[in-house]
């Protein structure tokens, strides 16, 4: 293995067999979809899926358990979404790569992506193209972004350089990582009592957060929260 | 051997799909179409005995490609595949003249036998997981039609 830092090694992951095998997480909600991607990588010599997780929370779990070399995930996932589990195995798997999977392509989505600290984003519908290249850069200690999301990246941080800094409106990153897995539950239609149960906190505690998220968002009902969420990829449409 | 056309923009849902209908040996995928047009065409090209297809896509949708095909092609059995539990979907899908309405979150476990109702018992199939209710008023809507 070849090291190119004091802190980071290069490991090349090939068909070769003397190489070990590159374990793969795949997370995505639908048995069918995770089928596919399976048979799409599994497909490569010496690429395996080391586990399979159905939600975000599940994703975190597994991949603390398995430590995986990569994790394919979707952001649209029920209990935790996507970027919040991505966030969290990123803070605990630094050296993980995450690949982001999505239905759809927005410029915040790319924003959000690249703070959960994933490296690559592909769009399901460009998957066949796309995946196995993006498996291929992050194996090899590099990003994936397609032409328009690094271009949206590089004006936007060109942008950022180039204004003077104004007060920013609140945005998922500027909840904490317990606000938003709350936005998630509350959105998915949860009571402030069932999101008590979910996350193991008391009932009182669910509703102060509750009652923060909607004071930080400016928000003032359920269905405002809703729209965001669906808005902001926190939940599907 | 029953003959399948898989109909979705998906990549991995078409893989999945395959995979399964790979495992079992009564069935043959027969092609792959991403989009209705590509739908279209390769109904009449193909002929297949039943089509596997998805809702939302882009351009012309699984709907409207189910309208078309049935027309013209009435003898082939259609499995709609939808992410949504609607019941408009539920209701549009058998207007336009499909006989399968199978929601993706189950197509893992459900697919062979939708397949199997529609194509084999000449039934219609709906998920499990669609709400009773809504089933059989879609069902008793459409029982003359079908």
């Amino acid at each position: 293995m070849a090291t190119l830092t004091g802190e980071t090694e290069v490991q090349k992951f090939s068909s070769a067999a003397t190489t070990r095998p590159l374990r793969i997480l795949a997370a995505d909600d639908h048995d069918i979809l995770r089928r596919g991607l399976k048979q799409l990588l599994t497909a490569r010599p010496g690429w395996e899926i080391c586990a399979e997780a159905k939600t975000g929370r599940e994703a975190v779990s597994l991949a603390e358990q398995h430590k995986p070399d990569i994790v394919v995930m979707d952001v649209s996932m029920p209990d935790l979404n996507g970027l919040e589990a991505a966030r969290r195995i990123h803070k605990v798997l630094p050296k993980t790569g995450i690949i982001m999977l999505t239905l759809h392509f927005s410029d915040q989505l790319v924003k959000d992506i690249v703070e959960s600290g994933a490296r690559a984003y592909v769009m399901k519908s460009d998957a066949d193209r796309d995946l196995v290249n993006a498996v291929e850069a992050l194996a090899n200690n590099r990003t994936f972004f397609t032409a328009r999301a690094a271009d949206m990246l590089l004006n936007d941080f060109s942008e950022r350089n180039a204004a003077p800094a104004v007060p920013q409106p609140p945005t998922p990153s500027r909840l904490t990582s317990r606000e938003r897995e709350i936005v998630q539950l509350l959105a998915e239609g949860k009571s402030s009592k069932e999101v008590a149960v979910a996350l193991g906190i008391s009932v009182k505690t669910a509703e102060t957060h509750r009652a923060n998220i909607m004071r930080k968002l400016q928000l003032h009902s359920v269905s405002e929260l809703v729209r965001y969420a669906i808005k902001n990829q926190i939940i599907e449409a | 051997m029953p003959r399948v056309l898989i109909v979705d923009d998906h990549t991995f849902i078409r893989r999945g799909i395959q995979s399964i209908l790979k495992s079992s040996p009564g069935w043959e995928c027969c092609g792959e179409a991403e989009n209705g047009i590509a739908a279209i065409r390769m109904a009449s090209e193909l002929k297949p005995d039943v089509i596997v297809m998805d809702v939302s896509m882009p351009g012309l949708n699984g709907l409207e490609a189910t309208r078309v095909i049935h027309e013209a092609q009435p003898e082939i059995k259609i499995v709609l595949l939808t992410l949504h539990d609607s019941v408009e979907i539920l209701r549009s899908g058998f207007d336009a003249g499909a006989q399968g309405f199978l929601l993706k979150s189950e197509a893992e476990y459900e697919l062979l036998r939708a397949l199997a109702s529609v194509v084999k018992a000449n039934n219609i199939y709906i998920s499990p997981k669609v709400d009773a209710a809504d089933a059989r008023g879609v069902l008793r809507e459409f029982s003359v039609l079908h």
